[in-house]
């Protein structure tokens, strides 16, 4: 026995049904996915590793193949295997292309899932990895704490002095240029509502709707879950924060560990219970809520629960278009283009609302940018996984952003800091906002005005003009 | 190529050191995991492994690895996007595989003169894509234009919807730079005039699938987009009336730019897939139909294209309102074959052709083929050229199917020949078709075209094994002893 084979055998289960061929682990790749593939290539152009690289094991049908060769006993879960696995961004492009509907999304998830059992990380990789997804995104009061300290950094000074002494040389480049384009941390939609059950519509009330807050939404961008209270309040639906709601799990999912997935996933499940509708105004937790009966294929009585929860998810962009919106009086005079988060076009197929969203804010000039749907780089934390591919896949993105345009729209957080990364380096598209920030700021502009359905409301305090 | 440095191990390989000095360490790949993913093409039922990939970065790399290959007696292919239908970039004999993706520049475009120069690598429809601001597109436009190369297109001799009215690549390509299975670069017709006096050299390389030479470099002509295009689409009730509708319109007189047709398990797979429209689940066939050219005229084409249907019993038939639904029908079907995907685990894609007239026949013999074998067959076609494309619907995970299916799909081409056609229309022979051969030529017809290939790769180092049937016969072993022991020898 080799060592190789002594190291793998170390980690595998003593006794395990559940098994397939090299997949010595349960809950390994599902044999349904890639029996859908014929290998036919189609896929190829829409794989940003693939362009990057022009190498077909970082092409989707490249995975898929790989991904089955290992069910067939060609391969080993190794670091070879590892490889293409990790590389891919999981930015679903490859769906959207696929004439057969291959889920090469979920394939790669389920492999990560082996690859990290066969081969659990050590060293410091293993202790960042799980402080940040265990230790951190679960839990609401540490993440509350972890806010509190970048707040901290940014209001006490010590932001300013670290700029000016030069301490993040020290620090790789992409860090350092992830601290640059570091959100203003404000309060958390989970501390300023602590006590509130209900958030009430503005004016009659015709539906009642659960949000999501998220787990890093709320506290490096908590503005953008307050904009999305006021829109939603603003057209007519009652808020709720159901307290004991967690992180999605998505950045678990996409690293392999599927068992804090699935943890988080009942908790969610079970802390939305009693919702109607549970809107989401993040991309990547928005598609990740809605693949939760994915992550219980073999637990007939979670994925019936997951089944019901998943139905009732929807993006903020989706249930206002949906449901019907106010279109905003106020101007905002500005030239915008809009970059379609990978999670919300070919994860949701949600590509037309928010664009039409933007389009009904009067004074908005609309431009297209060409490629709008593909990937940006961020895809979770693979902008800090894989900094250079990720910096790769930016610089061709940003090359498509038209250079005259003030603001570039998005509805996902991760997006928001890798574009803003972008327009940093790069120099084009101006400032990075959320949709549902644009449409707050109009309506903040009509409720000073008092011009909400004709009729004078209460002036509401306006913190986040553009 | 920092991105993919994670692990490498030292190695020993001669040759793969090499290679390496000539392409670079970053742009090979010889670790059996990372070679898994070209052991086959589009055509998946046979797989082999490669010794190596290489990703050159222009003519000069290509032709020093293969003048290495060729000095070493090292077999040698070359690979565009893998799409290939017939297995013509599966490396049967331990090849190095010289993938051409990382040359995928347009080098220049002459609106003027009405070409373009571009490297292998570059992808089809992106040749259209770069142009059409100007108001012009590259003709031939096979299903997957999204993502194959125009390299891989001038090897096969790609074919696609709109080649009934505008021609295939091979009318379309005016100049090659072509390294030669002995690693010298030589330019043929390198202005892009047509007709150059002597021998059609342009001809016999484009669609030679490979086996003569590596192109490096293609002069395309480019053509001006038709003033107007309208597109129809048609519902029949039973195939025969859809296949004498596709007679009658071309009797009549019009050149369509396509006329395609998918019969009842073909639309069953293409509204499962990724793109369906809606078309009605019952109907036996339909017919998708475009005619483009000057504005004037189009009108009357249609209408004439409306009274032959309704002459032929059609259910229903409309013109496509406005560009969005055009797309949609086109989107519906050129994901065609992939969409089988989703009714079927795998499938084998036919390409015979055979004299329009003959197409009910032979669809029914198809038909008969279909129940013999017990397996589905769909047919998605350009029936205007009389191009069939039968799908074989197979499930490789059964003992004895695959077996099956490729038994089927010749006896598809036997219909095919039979009828006075052809075993291939635009996929190329490959691996997939090489027996076939025999079924359109005699072995004296076979041999004069494999000493042609003599000629330009008398070693047999490029592409061994493909798009002439294996040697079986006294002659033909003898022959490779000699071959053999001849490049030994040098």
């Amino acid at each position: 026995m080799s060592l190789r084979e002594k190291e793998l055998m170390k980690n595998a289960p003593p006794c395990s049904s559940n098994s397939l061929s090299n997949y010595l682990w349960e809950d390994h790749p599902d044999e349904e996915k890639w029996a859908d593939c014929v290998h036919c290539g189609m896929c190829l152009e829409s794989c940003p590793t693939y362009l990057e690289t022009g190498q077909e094991q970082h092409s989707p049908r490249g995975r898929v193949h790989l991904i089955k060769s290992v069910a067939e006993g060609k391969l080993e879960v190794n670091e070879q295997f590892m490889d293409p696995v990790f590389q891919c961004l999981d930015c679903r492009a490859c769906t959207t292309a696929c004439p057969a509907d291959v889920d090469v999304g979920g394939l790669i998830e389920e492999a990560r899932g082996q690859v990290r059992q066969a081969m659990p990380l050590k060293g410091v990789k293993r202790a960042v990895s799980s402080f940040f997804l265990k230790g951190i995104f679960p839990h609401q009061s540490r993440l509350q704490a972890a806010g509190g300290l970048l707040k901290f950094y940014q209001k006490s000074g010590i932001q300013k002095a670290v700029r000016s002494t030069g301490v993040l040389r020290i620090m790789p480049d992409h860090l350092v240029e992830m601290e640059a384009v570091m959100p203003e941390i404000h309060q958390s939609t989970h501390q300023k509502y602590k006590n509130v059950d209900i958030i009430p519509a503005k004016g009659n009330s015709k539906a009642q709707v659960a949000m999501l807050k998220g787990c890093i939404m709320d506290v490096m961008f908590s503005d953008i879950n307050q904009s999305t209270i006021n829109v939603l309040t603003h057209n007519g639906n009652d808020v709720v924060l159901p307290k004991n709601q967690t992180c999605c799990g998505a950045l678990h999912i996409h690293a392999g560990d599927r068992e804090t997935g699935k943890k988080l996933a009942k908790q969610n499940i079970e802390a939305f219970q009693d919702a109607e509708k549970v809107v989401v105004n993040a991309a990547g937790c928005g598609c990740a809520l809605k693949e939760y009966p994915e992550l219980f294929r073999h637990d007939p009585e979670w994925k019936a629960k997951a089944e019901v929860f998943s139905e009732k998810v929807e993006d903020i962009s989706k249930y206002l278009y949906d449901t019907g919106y106010e279109k905003p009086q106020s101007a905002i005079n500005k030239r915008i283009t809009y970059h379609d988060a990978c999670h919300l076009a070919h994860g949701q197929g949600v590509r037309h609302e928010p664009r039409q969203l933007l389009k009904d804010i009067p004074g908005v000039d609309y431009v297209e940018q060409p490629n709008a749907d593909t990937c940006c780089g961020s895809a979770g934390i693979y902008n800090i996984t894989n900094p250079e591919m990720a910096s790769a896949v930016l610089e061709r993105k940003m090359e498509n952003v038209p250079s005259d345009v003030e603001m570039i729209s998005m509805g996902n957080p991760g997006c928001m800091l890798q574009m803003a990364m972008g327009v940093q380096k790069y120099g084009r598209g101006g400032k990075v906002v959320h949709t549902v920030q644009l449409l707050d700021w109009a309506y903040q502009e009509d409720e000073r005005k008092g011009v909400k359905d004709g009729v004078i409301v209460e002036k509401k305090e306006s913190n986040n003009r553009p | 190529m920092v991105l993919l440095s994670r692990r490498k191990k030292a190695t020993i390989d001669p040759d793969i050191l090499a290679l390496s000095k000539i392409v670079g360490t970053k742009s090979i790949l010889h670790h059996k995991e990372d070679l898994l993913s070209y052991d086959c093409d589009g055509f998946t039922i046979h797989k082999a492994m490669p010794k190596a990939v290489i990703f050159p970065k222009n003519t000069e790399e290509v032709s020093a690895a293969v003048k290495y290959c060729a000095s070493h007696n090292i077999p040698f292919l070359a690979r565009g996007a893998g799409t290939g239908l017939s297995g013509g970039a599966i490396p049967l004999n331990n090849e190095v595989i010289i993938s051409l993706v990382k040359m995928k520049n347009l080098l220049s475009v002459d609106y003027e003169n009405r070409k373009a120069v571009v490297q292998p690598g570059f992808v089809n429809l992106k040749l259209t894509n770069s142009i059409s601001h100007k108001g012009y597109y590259y003709a031939p436009d096979p299903s997957s234009q999204y993502v194959c190369t125009i390299g891989g297109n001038v090897a096969e001799n790609a074919g696609g919807a709109h080649c009934l009215k505008y021609g295939v690549t091979t009318n379309h390509i005016l100049g090659l730079e072509v390294v030669l299975p002995d690693g010298e670069v030589i330019e043929i017709s390198p202005n892009g005039v047509l007709d150059t006096p002597g021998y059609d050299i342009l001809g016999i390389l484009t669609g030679s699938e490979g086996t003569l030479g590596i192109v490096t470099k293609i002069t395309v002509r480019i053509l001006k987009n038709p003033e107007s295009k309208k597109t129809v689409l048609a519902y029949f009730d039973r195939v025969e009336d859809g296949s004498h509708a596709v007679s009658d319109i071309i009797s009549a007189g019009i050149i369509p730019a396509a006329l395609e047709m998918m019969d009842q398990t073909a639309i069953e797979g293409v509204e499962a897939g990724a793109f369906p429209v809606g078309h009605p689940p019952d109907i036996e066939a339909l017919l998708l139909i475009e005619v483009d050219g000057i504005t004037e005229g189009i009108a009357e084409q249609i209408e004439q294209i409306l009274t032959v249907c309704e002459n032929h019993h059609v259910r229903d038939v409309k013109v496509a309102r406005d560009e969005e639904e055009r797309g949609r029908w086109w989107a519906n079907r050129k994901t065609g074959f992939g969409a089988m995907g989703a009714i079927s685990p795998d499938y084998l894609v036919q390409d015979g052709v055979i004299p329009r007239s003959k197409l009910p026949e032979v669809l029914k013999e198809i038909r008969n083929i279909s129940k013999e074998y017990n397996l589905r067959i769909a047919n998605i076609f350009h029936a205007g050229d009389g191009n069939l494309h039968p799908l074989i619907l197979f499930d490789s995970r059964i003992e004895g199917e695959t077996e099956k299916a490729l038994l089927a799909g010749t006896a598809c081409l036997k219909a095919c020949a039979d009828a006075g056609g052809s075993i291939t229309g635009e996929h190329g022979v490959g691996i997939e078709k090489k027996e076939e051969m025999r079924f359109i030529f005699s072995d004296e017809e076979l041999e004069a075209q494999t000493s042609i290939r003599d000629v330009f790769n008398p070693h047999n180092l490029l592409n061994q094994g493909k798009l002439f049937p294996t040697p079986s016969r006294c002659m033909d072993i003898k022959k490779v002893v000699n071959e053999t022991s001849l490049t030994k020898s040098t």
